[in-house]
Formats: C-alpha cells, structure tokens, sequence
C-alpha cells in the first residue's frame, strides 16, 4: 500500500504536467507558422488566392500554369473548387470580375479534360495543344510555386525547400480558344417532360460552328426581383456546354447571353403529365449555336 | 520527505515536456495565423507575379494594390521589390520580371518607396 501511493504522486505529477503543457501549447502559444505553404492557408485565405490564379489565368492564357499554381492549394478536386466558388461569389454578390475568371479558368479546365479524355472524331477539331500541356509538367511535386526562371526550371527558396523541384516550361503557352466573344444565338427551344428528374431546370447547350460544346459563356438569368449569373462548362459531367438554371414553379423567368443578343422569353416551369394523370414540373431545352 | 517534493516537481516537469512536445511538434493545432502574409518568399513572389499579370493585362492600379494587401500591410511597393529581388534571384524569365517591373513603377509612381539612408 505505501509503495502504491509512492507511484501514485508520480503519476500525478506527470498528468499534472501534461496537462499545463497541452493548455500551454495548444491554446496559450500554439505553434506560428511562418514561411508556410498555400495549401495551409485559411478558407477564406484559400479563396482569395484561388481567384488571384483565375485573375492571372484569365489575363496571360496559360493554363499550364494555373494548374500548376492551382495544385498548390491542394484541392481533391481543382475543377470542382473552382467551379462551387464562382458560384458561391456571385451569389454573394463578390466582385464579378473575379467570379467570371474562376468560372472560365473552370470551363477551360473541363474543357482541357474533355480534350483528354475524348476520343479522336473527325469533325471536332482539337483545340487545346494537349501535347504541350502535358509534356511540360514533368513532375507532379506540389510544394515549390510554379513559377520558372528563363530556362523553364522552378527553383525553390533558398535553405528553406529541399523538395525536389518540378520542371515547368511556360512557353508555349497552351491557348484556350476564347469563347466569350463567340456570337451565338438561340437555335433551339423545347419543354422537355422528364418524370425521372427531380426538379424544374432550364438546360442550356451551347454550340460553336463545329458542332463542339462551347464552355465559359456567361448567362444572365433575370426573374421579378431578382437576377443571376451562371456559367456552361461547370458541369462537366454533362458536356462542357452546358449549364443549368433550377426554376421555382409560378415564377416566369428571362435568359440571355452576357455577351449580348435576344433574350429568351417567359420561361416557366413547364406543366407535364405522366401516364398515370399524376403531375410534374418539366424542363426547358434552350440551345445556342453560331446564326 | 524533500526528495519527495523534488521528484513530485520532477514528474510534473516531464508531463509538461511531454504535453509541449504534443502540442508544439506531434499535433499542433490548426488555430494558427494562416493568412497570405505568412506565405513563403518563393510563393510571395508568384503572388506578385500573378498579380502583375493581371495588371499588365487590365491596368488597374486599383485593384492590384488591394490584390497586393493580400500579402500584409507593408507598403506595397516594398512588397512588390522584395519579390523582384527574389525573382531575379532565382532567375524568373525576363518577361516575368518585365511585368514585376512594370507593375513596381506603377505603385511608386502613386506611393514613392521610402528607402533607409545608407550611412
């Protein structure tokens, strides 16, 4: 007994201990990091770079690059990323600029895997030089920024990154074909009754000369009161041309390009019927294409 | 009964290392000051970068500058040249200092860079 309460006070000593350290290191002085990595910024902090890369992308061109730097941020899913903050930042009403470039640095993203992933047709012509995209990044290592020196090979800090370093050439820089400024125009306009969907939606498809889907184009959905942006390409599940707007039945909503042309009209929820007389909401068809 | 007390202390002194060495080394906490301005310098630098690209393309001191208050408060062209030095340290390709350059002699020309007489 008194040999147990000899251990006893030593235990107590060191769980005393422990725990004065734990509340002193985790909450009293918790670790600072300093010289840190993008992936360990913040949400917010996130955001802000992300959208300072899709800033940068939308004004040199270079999707190399913005993948590069978007692999920094260490996303599961750069497109889906994207894609959710473009959205999110214009339904918070944050600078629109910004929401468009994170939206077309999305679509090209899509646009560029569609272009990987698609299997060689004869009337779709191959718009991404994916050659270069590809051959240029020869390393996947996401820990130094990639931004290369005049012979293409991105060297780290100096004694502070001993990662082995990605080579990256910037030049030629892979091209997405513009879009935005692409004219197109209303060329189809169908309900669509689909039991089988679980909401109203207004499915937009848009086309170039070609016949390939057309991604980044900005539409501008406009209803009593109310008004909003979104953009083809951020589905790309379902066609790097296409995008959706969900309606609310009784509301009669407006649809044009952001580019400009005819709006499309009195677009409410479609009444349908199934074969068993019970009722649903349908679907508009809207597609653009080149006049 | 001295003894006691100092090896009482003594296992105290352990358990705090050990909890220091939790919280400090094997599982900091992740309430830390992630913020931009905390970034490395090589990723400073392509923040800068970035930023002069969007500003050799748009022209707009306005937004660059608040782009720039991503990095810190420090006075933006100070920001700006410490990534020029690094940049060029590290042998950036000149079209990438040429816009890191162009976008320096736009900020100093609103906010003239204080430099520290050299004695």
């Amino acid at each position: 007994m008194k040999q147990s309460r000899g251990s006893l006070y030593l235990l107590t000593g060191f769980i005393l201990g422990l725990g004065l350290g734990l509340i002193y290191s985790l909450f009293i002085q918790p670790v600072n990091y300093t010289d840190i990595a993008p992936s360990m910024l913040d949400a917010a902090a996130k955001d802000r770079y992300r959208a300072l890369i899709a800033i940068a992308y939308n004004a040199d061109q270079d999707l190399v690059r913005a993948r590069a730097r978007l692999a920094l941020l260490n996303d599961d899913d750069p497109f889906r990323a994207l894609a959710e903050q473009a959205q999110r930042w214009l339904a918070e009403g944050k600078s629109e600029e910004e929401a468009r470039a994170l939206g077309l640095l999305a679509a090209s993203l899509a646009q560029a895997q569609a272009t990987i992933l698609a299997p060689p047709t004869s009337n779709i012509p191959a718009t991404l030089p994916v050659e270069a995209e590809t051959s240029s990044l020869t390393a996947t290592d996401t820990t130094v920024p990639p931004t290369p020196n005049s012979e293409g090979i991105v060297a780290p800090a100096e004694g502070v990154n001993p990662n082995p370093t990605p080579l990256i050439n910037p030049s030629p820089s892979p091209q997405v074909t513009p879009t935005i400024a692409l004219r197109l125009q209303l060329s189809k306009r169908e309900s669509v009754c689909d039991p089988t969907r679980g909401q109203s939606l207004i499915q937009v498809y848009t086309w170039d000369a070609n016949g390939a889907e057309v991604p980044g184009v900005e539409l501008v959905i406009n209803w009593q009161g109310g008004e909003n942006h979104f953009f083809t390409g951020l589905k790309p599940e379902m066609g790097a041309g296409y995008a959706d707007f969900s309606m609310t039945p009784g509301i009669t909503y407006t649809l044009r390009l952001a580019s400009g042309g005819e709006p499309v009209m009195n677009l409410s929820t479609p009444a349908c019927t199934t074969s068993s007389g019970e009722k649903y909401w349908g679907n508009w068809v809207l597609e653009f294409s080149p006049p | 009964m001295l003894g006691r007390w100092i090896r009482f202390f003594f296992a105290i002194a352990i358990g705090a290392a050990a909890g220091l060495a939790y919280g400090w080394l094997l599982a900091p906490t992740k309430q830390v000051n992630t913020q931009p301005e905390n970034l490395r310098i090589d990723y400073r630098s392509d923040v800068v970068l970035m930023v002069a690209e969007a500003y050799h393309a748009d022209h707009n001191l306005a937004s660059a500058i608040t782009r720039i208050a991503l990095l810190g408060n420090a006075q933006p062209a100070n920001t700006i040249q410490q990534a020029i030095l690094f940049a060029e340290r590290q042998g950036y390709s000149d079209i990438d200092l040429q816009m890191m350059h162009e976008l320096l002699a736009a900020v100093e020309e609103l906010t003239p860079l204080i430099t520290t007489p050299v004695p």
